[in-house]
Formats: C-alpha cells, sequence, structure tokens
C-alpha cells in the first residue's frame, strides 16, 4: 500500500468526523416525543401486528414498553430517533434484573442484546404468576 | 498502473451531497432525517468497506484475470457496442446479485448492513458490507470476463453502477418524470426497497435499470397510501458498528452450533427460515399481512343471533 493510499484513508476519516458532527449540529432526527400508552400500542401494533396485548407497561422516561401477549413478552426500545422491537418468552421477561428503577432485559439477541426500562417496580404483581 | 475509478472520483461529490442535503434539511427545504449516531455508523461502515475490499481483492482480480485468459470472445473496450453491451450485462448480473443477497441467508449476511439503518438519507448508500469478499457473491460477475470483457471495463461499469446507486438514497427527491421511473431505478423505486413494510419487502432489486424488475416479477410501485418504514424485520438494538457488521453471521454460527444437521438450512434457507417453523421469513409476513388484509376488507359477517 502506497502513501496515496493512507493520505486518502486520512482525509476519508475526516470527512466522516465533519459529515457526523455536521448532522450532530444540523439537529433534523425524526420527531419523536416520549411514549405514552397509545403510542406504546401503536408502535407495538406496527412491530408485531395481529398480537393481543394482554398489558403494556410504558418506561416513565417514554423511551420504551414492553406487553404481555400471551406467553411471550414484547418489548420495544428505543434507539437514536427509532426503535427496535424483540419478542421474548414471558417467562424470560419474568426473570429480568430490576435494580434501582431500571429493567434490564435479555433478549438474547446478537443485534438487539438488552432492553433498558425505566419502570416503577417488576415484576408486576397482577400478572407475575 | 492508475486506471479509471469512478467510486474514488465520485467521493468528493458524495460528501458535498451529504453536507448539502443535511443543511437543506435543516433549513426546512427537504424532507431528510439525520441522527448523528446512525450518520456515524453508516459512514464508518462505509470506510471500512473500503478497508476490507482490500484483503479480497487480490482473489478477486485473479480469479477474473484467470477467467479473461480463458475467454469465448474478444470483446474490444474502444467498441461503443461493447459498452452498451457490458451495461446491460452487468446491470442484469447486479439485479441477480441483489436479489440472492436477499432471498438466502449466507448473502443476506453480507448484505443486511446496508439495510439495517432506520433512514433513508445519503448517508444510507455508503453503509456498505464488510463481508461482500468474504461471501463470494463477486463470483457472478466472472461470467462476463468468461465471456470475454476486459476486467477493467466490468470494474469500470461496477463502479458506475455504484455510483448511480448513491443518488437514489434519498427522500428530497419525491417522484421523477413518467419516462425515467418506467425505465430506471429512482429514488422512489429504491426507497420500496428499504422499507420493511411486509407490502415492500424483497422489491426492486435493480441496480441502473429498473426494468428487470418489471420482468421478473419483482417490481413494486411506492404508494402514497402506504409510507416507507425503513430498516429490517428485526431492526437492530445498538450502535456498535462490529454487531452492526458481523450481526447475522454471529447469527448464523450460533444457529448452525445449536442445530448443525440443519447447517444446510441455516445458510442457504432464505432469511427468517427456521427448521420448526418458529421464525418468520419475508414470504411468511407477506403471506400473513395479505391475509389480515383480506380479512380487514371482508363485509362483516351477521351476526346470527340478530336475526333470531
Amino acid at each position: 500500500m502506497d502513501k496515496a493510499y493512507f493520505v486518502q484513508l486520512f482525509a476519508s476519516g475526516a470527512a466522516v468526523a465533519l459529515l457526523v458532527g455536521l448532522a450532530a449540529w444540523a439537529r433534523i432526527a425524526k420527531p419523536h416525543g416520549p411514549l405514552d400508552e397509545g403510542k406504546a400500542r401503536a408502535l407495538l401494533e406496527a412491530e408485531f401486528p395481529g398480537r393481543r396485548l394482554d398489558a403494556v407497561w410504558v418506561a416513565s422516561d417514554g423511551n420504551g414498553a414492553l406487553a404481555k401477549s400471551g406467553g411471550l413478552a414484547l418489548v420495544i426500545c428505543r434507539l437514536g430517533d427509532g426503535y427496535a422491537g424483540r419478542q421474548i418468552p414471558w417467562a424470560q421477561a419474568l426473570q429480568a434484573s430490576f435494580r434501582k428503577g431500571q429493567l434490564c432485559v435479555d433478549l438474547a439477541d446478537v443485534s438487539a442484546p438488552k432492553a433498558f426500562l425505566n419502570l416503577p417496580s417488576w415484576p408486576p404483581k397482577d400478572l407475575a404468576a | 498502473m492508475k486506471t479509471f475509478d469512478p467510486v474514488t472520483l465520485a467521493t468528493p461529490l458524495f460528501i458535498l451531497t451529504i453536507i448539502l442535503e443535511i443543511l437543506l434539511a435543516r433549513l426546512g427545504k427537504v424532507r431528510a432525517y439525520y441522527e448523528a449516531k446512525d450518520t456515524a455508523v453508516s459512514l464508518a461502515m462505509g470506510l471500512g468497506s473500503t478497508m476490507a475490499g482490500l484483503l479480497t481483492a487480490g482473489v478477486v482480480g485473479t480469479a477474473t484475470l484467470w477467467a479473461y485468459q480463458h475467454r469465448l470472445f474478444d470483446i474490444p473496450m474502444t467498441a461503443v457496442w461493447a459498452w452498451v453491451a457490458i451495461f446491460l450485462a452487468e446491470d442484469l448480473t447486479y439485479y441477480w446479485f441483489h436479489r440472492l443477497s436477499h432471498e438466502r441467508r449466507i448473502w443476506w449476511a453480507a448484505h443486511v448492513n446496508h439495510h439495517s439503518s432506520q433512514h433513508y438519507n445519503l448517508s444510507t448508500a455508503l453503509r456498505q458490507t464488510w463481508t461482500g469478499g468474504l461471501a463470494g457473491t463477486w463470483l457472478l460477475w466472472i461470467p462476463l470476463a468468461l465471456l470475454g470483457f476486459p476486467p477493467a471495463m466490468i470494474a469500470i461499469q461496477q463502479g458506475i453502477s455504484l455510483v448511480y446507486q448513491y443518488w437514489i438514497h434519498t427522500e428530497t427527491i419525491r417522484r421523477l418524470p413518467a419516462w425515467i421511473e418506467a425505465v430506471f431505478n429512482t429514488p422512489s423505486h429504491h426507497r420500496v426497497h428499504h422499507a420493511r413494510n411486509p407490502r415492500y419487502l424483497d422489491k426492486n432489486y435493480a441496480g441502473i435499470l429498473i426494468i428487470w424488475d418489471r420482468m421478473f416479477g419483482t417490481f413494486q410501485p411506492e404508494l402514497d397510501e402506504e409510507p416507507c418504514r425503513y430498516g429490517i424485520v428485526k431492526n437492530l438494538g445498538t450502535f456498535n458498528i462490529l454487531r452492526v457488521a458481523f450481526h447475522e453471521w454471529m447469527g448464523i454460527a450460533q444457529d448452525i452450533a445449536r442445530q448443525p444437521r440443519h447447517a444446510l438450512g441455516w445458510l442457504f434457507g432464505p432469511p427468517g427460515w427456521s427448521p420448526d417453523g418458529s421464525r418468520q421469513t419475508s414470504a411468511m409476513l407477506k403471506a400473513e399481512w395479505e391475509a389480515q388484509r383480506r380479512q380487514a376488507a371482508e363485509p362483516a359477517t351477521p351476526e346470527l343471533d340478530a336475526a333470531a
């Protein structure tokens, strides 16, 4: 590899930094507010069409939600200005660790390893059984 | 020896047009959304892709040269008809490469990166694979060298195709004149390709000419009543670039380790395939969506007890 390649590589790296900085400065991410129950249900319906929602818990900061759908837990969590959704067995969701008001759900997925949801308590007393 | 490389020549244009798209969006003049971390991942994937490409360039180049040495015809680089022929042949090859990259998991593992952004802007175009050389889809272009197209000619046409496909990654252009939309791949057609709505899955594989999709039954126009939702069926839950680059390969490895006797299925089945049908392929998602749509469209059945 010649010197020109490394010059080109360095210039490309600098351009990447410039463009990322510009994107951050511009503040033109997709508009989104915190989730409330209505928005969370709409998002869950879009992510998991046709699924029955027995109960929905929305994160206190509006950055995600968890729903019970039969034997499954449907999880959505914010990533940047978008969301990622995964389903896991309900029993797995019940076993998620809960510390200092934050639920850490192991999604067992390489592309979405964990979801963090701020909730008042976990597991929910009425549905834990 | 210096060769004509359309992608290198176009790189300043890539940078300038992204700056322009961001500034115009900031001023409210065009529709474009950028999120800093998403942009960083897209651009870093692009930069990494050029470096990763060097690792397999020797193998690809050697194989192409070998094929050219055993060519069937002598096709001159100076003839206009030869450029028309390579344009059509390369674009057809690209269509099938692209279709294969969506319909078989081993090749989807290399291509999924390009679709993993939930955004559709010019930076998304540069979100390129790090593992394309490893996946071996470059073999599809070898027959062109065997036919007699010089390797430099193939490489130039591939570069032209890549540069063409850059500008269509935008929401700033809604529709182009009907004759252009009929013949060429356009921002509208390619938005459909990047959408995760069931109706839009596995459609519009074209590189430059959309005619291949029309011919092979994979064309889907963008519908105003169904806005595109971008990304993949199971969107990424992380900006970790190593996970972005390798997650599907890691998923395949985990699946094969768990069920080695289904290795061929895990590798060559469609994305979402599983031996017990517990996961969903694009075809299954489409069928489910179609069934729900039909159910919603059917008139409500009169209740029997109401008549009693």
